[in-house]
């Protein structure tokens, strides 16, 4: 009898447990869909003309054209879309292999070397991260122009390795790493750099990882910089390309969602590509401490 | 021997000390080509925005720049413009960080009780709304909460309800923290995630055999688990915050009635359009005094507990 | 902003994830990454900047090329920004010696540049062997670039403000032609505000512009905004805030305009639930791509005792110091945009050449050639240097009076003890 009682107990705490998952799972997809709705619009009203995107009637076309594409990509010495694209990938890309070699090897000395008056400049670096960016903008364009560098992508390549966060990110993470690793390879006649290349940094793939991710998206979608550093067209990132479809009076709504649905759909394809990859890498062990 | 020892325990470090000067220097040199770039970069760009903070420069006048010491930051913080926007910046904050974190932790909960093979799905959804661009992302939203014709009315329409989204000055900036949240709680999301993830499941087994429940797991072992990562997030979220100018620029333009004309748009005005460096500066410094402030704070306020 | 690049995504006041396409992305910028520009041989190039975003900036962006094509000794280069940026970089950059050969500048901000020393005068050129007919400009725009005795660009064309009209709704409320004046001008609004229960709100008039559109009915009323010697503000003079008064009557007495959107009014305008707006010929690009929308242009309705439209135009300015065969070069340039300006109108402006105006092409654009016939009476923003100070505070008054958080008296009393602020500032420099 009890044994019974038990059992169906068992069934209902388990049919309980079951359905409040279900429900939990509801409200997580509820909320995804809703969060990706905007992305959709984004990409149904791109399909519209513009005399039917002002009237906001339904979210799937009436009349879906590719011509909103087409004018996008049809001149690309008007639009240099691809250009943009191109400028936008470099630029990243650099910025990121600068930030990555600079920051790992400073944050490796500050984390592991022994030098006078280390303390200090970590602190200095670290202070740094709460400058607010406009400070600098006026005396780093005074600073490029002197070095020839406007309108380059040098430009917004260089600037980029100054960043403290890089170097605070990695410190942490390197603090992590067990001394014993490193105490063996020394034991076994590796040099400091040696150290440094065979044993620190191939562990902290993960950290370096991030550091690089943070870093290309925000040099992607760095707006200000390529706004005051940049003057020709042809040298635009593709955020700043997008918005010359704007006037000071309207905006040519079907022009810049094409755009936008152009530039958005490779980084959202490589994103579902590589996000296992890239989500392992947040495994933030160096910033528990 | 002892020597060989004691160099084995603190590798990189020495004992003696003229090697110790060469290996300093050498040492030196691994920090080099970053102090190179944050010297030239950020250090001086930094001091050069203090000197010009001391001085009256408005680059229309013909007549050279003038020293006038603190003259910049007491005409800021006598300024109407000045606090108003500061207050705006302030709104923004107390509105955006808050909700954030707790909405990303929210969601973050939520995905990890989900099975494990869905989970990669669900936080790819939440996190796609980041990689839009903030021209793009700022368009959408502006439709959406247009008070005629925007999406959000429309769907409200047959209950009666209109609401002044963008037109009213209270509505507005809780508009754009909306959209905000929108853009930007994928990367709380997914770090988050992370931490929980990365909280060896044997804790909650063992809780749940010693008769915790769903709840008590959560503050107990969740929580505290969780707090490097939080005050990490938190932190970079506050500084970040401070900052904000994107989304409101793009959204409200700082209307209406410069109720959402935060002060990092105030400064790139006055330097931009008004072509008053010194002052700019100035108030770029007083707003860093209030990150750092803030910053310090949270630091020893979460640490502490 | 580098902020973002150092401390990236927080920007938005976050860190982001995203993917590692850049191992992908590699290898293509290397192959396309930005080479030095090929300069031709024998060939002067020039650098063109504007702020001609959008449909305009095409349309330039054509001309150009023609010229180009025609002259291959030289070789223009244009470099398109929004306005708000352009006037940041052309400033900063003339400050520090990049300024470009040839650029465009609203007439409203001549004055600052000028000063500035900035702009190459342009009256020798003019009267050269190689010039332009002054008188073939119109004589209130020609002036409008005058400082201090000489001309400092060559004005491209003037943007009026003008009334565009919904022929459909005009017709359904049996309204035969736009109105001329105030009175009309009422009575067509009356007839056009509709409404219907259950349905969508049709309205006769709506702000899109507040600044242009308030500042045409404070001309209008004959209103002041500075003392003569522009050593005072006096923006709330009595007319300016009669005008005032009577465009938030339009709002709140008559019901015939709703309050104002901050953003996106022109739509309402667009999707044919506004009967008419004042807005300028610049909008005629955006206005074409609606084919389903029947409209029409007309002159702004003289609504107080004079006559008087906001307007501004694109001058086109040469760098000063410039000397020689790049100054010439320059100046076959402009001269060429000058006497083309009617393609440039095509693309929906409007040429201050009094003589391309008489031709059948230009007749033959209907809007363009309503909107002219404004041409005498248009009126320019005040002159100072502080312009944008000015204007922002204009704005701001308009923009408060007319929601209701203000009154027109309040509102203009506190812009202009603002901007008389502004001017002692300034007056302290000198």
């Amino acid at each position: 009898m009890k044994v019974m009682e038990v059992r169906k107990t068992e069934r209902t705490t388990q049919y309980w447990a079951r359905l409040r998952r279900g429900l939990v799972e509801g409200m997580v997809a509820l909320g995804a869909m809703l969060f990706l709705l905007p992305i959709l619009f984004l990409f149904l009203t791109a399909l519209k003309p513009d005399a039917e995107i002002i009237k906001f009637q339904s979210l799937v076309p009436h009349h879906a054209t590719l011509s909103n594409f087409r004018q996008v990509l049809g001149d690309p010495e008007e639009i240099p879309i691809f250009r943009w694209f191109a400028n936008s990938v470099f630029i990243s890309t650099m910025a990121t292999l600068l930030v990555l070699t600079v920051d790992s090897l400073a944050a490796y000395a500050l984390a592991r070397l022994d030098l006078p008056g280390k303390r200090w400049t970590f602190a200095l670096i670290v202070g740094t991260l709460m400058v607010p960016g406009q400070i600098l903008l006026v005396p780093v364009y005074l600073i490029l122009n002197r070095l020839g560098w406007l309108d380059t992508p040098l430009a917004l390549i260089v600037p980029a390795g100054a960043g403290a966060f890089g170097v605070f990110l990695l410190h942490q993470f390197f603090l992590g790493i067990p001394k014993d690793l490193e105490e063996a390879a020394t034991l076994d006649g590796c040099g400091r750099f040696g150290v440094f290349w065979r044993i620190v940094l191939p562990l902290s793939k993960t950290a370096l990882a991030t550091l690089g991710i943070f870093t290309f998206v925000g040099v992607w979608n760095d707006f200000l910089g390529p706004l005051v550093f940049l003057d020709s067209v042809d040298q635009y990132t593709l955020p700043m390309g997008i918005a010359l479809f704007q006037t000071s009076y309207f905006v040519e709504y079907g022009l810049t969602l094409a755009a936008s649905v152009l530039c958005t759909l490779p980084v959202l394809m490589a994103f579902l590509l590589f996000q296992r990859a890239i989500v392992k890498s947040i495994a933030l062990t160096g910033l528990t401490d | 021997m002892g020597v060989a020892t004691e160099s084995a325990a603190e590798p990189g470090g020495t004992r003696s000390l003229a090697p110790a000067r060469g290996r300093a220097l050498s040492g030196y040199l691994y920090l080099l080509p970053y102090l190179i770039l944050f010297g030239v970069f950020l250090v001086l760009p930094l001091l050069y925005g203090l000197g010009l903070s001391l001085f009256r420069w408005d680059m229309l006048s013909t007549v050279p720049a003038r020293f006038i010491g603190t003259g910049n930051y007491s005409e800021a913080l006598g300024s109407a413009y000045f606090w108003k926007a500061l207050g705006a910046t302030f709104r923004f904050v107390v509105m955006a960080v808050p909700l954030t974190i707790l909405l990303g932790l929210l969601i973050a909960v939520g995905i990890e009780a989900v099975p494990v093979r869905r989970q990669a799905l669900y936080r790819a959804a939440y996190f796609l709304p980041t990689l839009i661009t903030v021209t793009v992302a700022g368009l959408l939203w502006r439709w959406f909460f247009n008070s005629e014709f925007g999406l959000f009315n429309a769907l409200l329409a047959p209950l009666g309800i209109k609401v002044p989204w963008l037109t009213d000055t209270a509505w507005a900036m809780r508009s754009v923290v909306i959209m905000t949240l929108w853009w930007t709680v994928g990367g709380p999301v997914v770090i988050f995630l992370a931490g929980l993830q990365q909280i060896p499941s044997h804790y909650h087994e063992a809780a749940a055999l010693d008769g915790a429940n769903g709840w008590q797991r959560f503050r107990h072992i969740t929580l505290p688990l969780l707090r490097p990562v939080m005050v990490f997030v938190v932190i970079m979220n506050v500084i970040g915050a401070f900052q904000v100018f994107g989304q409101t620029f793009m959204i409200t333009q700082g209307g209406p009635e410069l109720s959402t004309r935060v002060l990092v748009q105030y400064i790139y005005e006055t330097a931009f359009n008004n072509y008053r460096m010194g002052y700019a500066a100035a108030m770029s410094w007083l707003l860093f005094a209030l990150i750092a402030g803030f910053s310090l704070a949270q630091v020893r306020l979460l640490r502490e507990r | 902003m580098r902020s973002a690049a150092r401390h990236p995504g927080r920007e938005r006041g976050e860190m982001s994830v995203s993917r590692r396409a850049f191992l992908t992305g590699l290898a293509l910028p290397a192959l396309l990454a930005p080479g030095c520009r090929r300069s031709g041989s024998r060939q002067t190039t020039l650098r063109f900047w504007n702020g001609f975003t959008g449909p305009d900036g095409i349309t330039m962006l054509r001309i150009v090329r023609r010229f180009n094509a025609q002259n291959p000794d030289v070789n223009v280069l244009v470099q398109r920004t929004d306005w708000a940026t352009y006037y940041n970089k052309l400033f900063v950059a003339g400050l520090f010696g990049r300024a470009p050969e040839v650029f465009v500048l609203h007439a409203s901000n001549i004055l600052r540049f000028a000063r500035a020393r900035f702009l190459h005068p342009v009256d020798d050129l003019i009267s050269g062997p190689d010039g332009l007919d002054s008188h073939d400009f119109d004589a209130n725009v020609w002036q409008e670039v005058e400082v201090d005795g000489r001309h400092y660009g060559v004005p491209l064309d003037v943007h009026i403000l003008g009334m565009y009209f919904n022929r459909q709704l005009f017709r359904q409320a049996g309204i035969q032609s736009p109105p001329a004046e105030r009175a009309g001008f009422l009575e067509a609004l009356r007839r056009l505000t509709r409404h219907p229960a259950g349905g969508p709100d049709q309205w006769g008039f709506v702000f899109t512009n507040l600044s242009s559109n308030v500042y045409t009915v404070m001309r209008q009323y004959g209103g002041a905004f500075f003392t003569e010697d522009f050593g005072r503000c006096v923006m709330n003079d009595a007319r300016n805030v009669a005008a005032l008064q009577f465009c938030v009557d339009l709002i709140r007495r008559e019901r015939v305009a709703p309050p104002p959107e901050s953003f996106d009014a022109w739509v309402g305008f667009l999707q044919g639930k506004v009967a008419t707006a004042f807005e300028g010929i610049y909008m005629l690009a955006d206005l074409q791509k609606q084919t389903e929308l029947d409209f029409g242009g007309a002159p702004v309705p003289q609504i107080g005792p004079e006559p008087a439209v906001w307007a501004n135009s694109h001058t086109l300015c040469l760098r000063a110091g410039m000397s020689g065969a790049e100054l010439q070069a320059a100046w076959r340039f402009v001269r060429y945009l000058s006497n083309n300006s009617l393609d440039w109108a095509a693309g929906g402006q409007i040429p201050v050449r009094k003589s391309l105006r008489q031709t059948a092409r230009f007749h033959a654009m209907p809007i363009q050639s309503a909107f002219a016939r404004q041409i005498p009476y248009v009126s320019y923003l005040p002159r100072v240097t502080f312009t944008f100070e000015f204007q922002d505070e204009l704005n701001t008054a308009i923009e408060k009076a007319l929601r209701g958080s203000a009154s027109p008296q309040q509102a203009l009393d506190t812009a202009t003890a603002n901007v008389n602020a502004v001017i002692a500032r300034e007056s302290k420099s000198v």
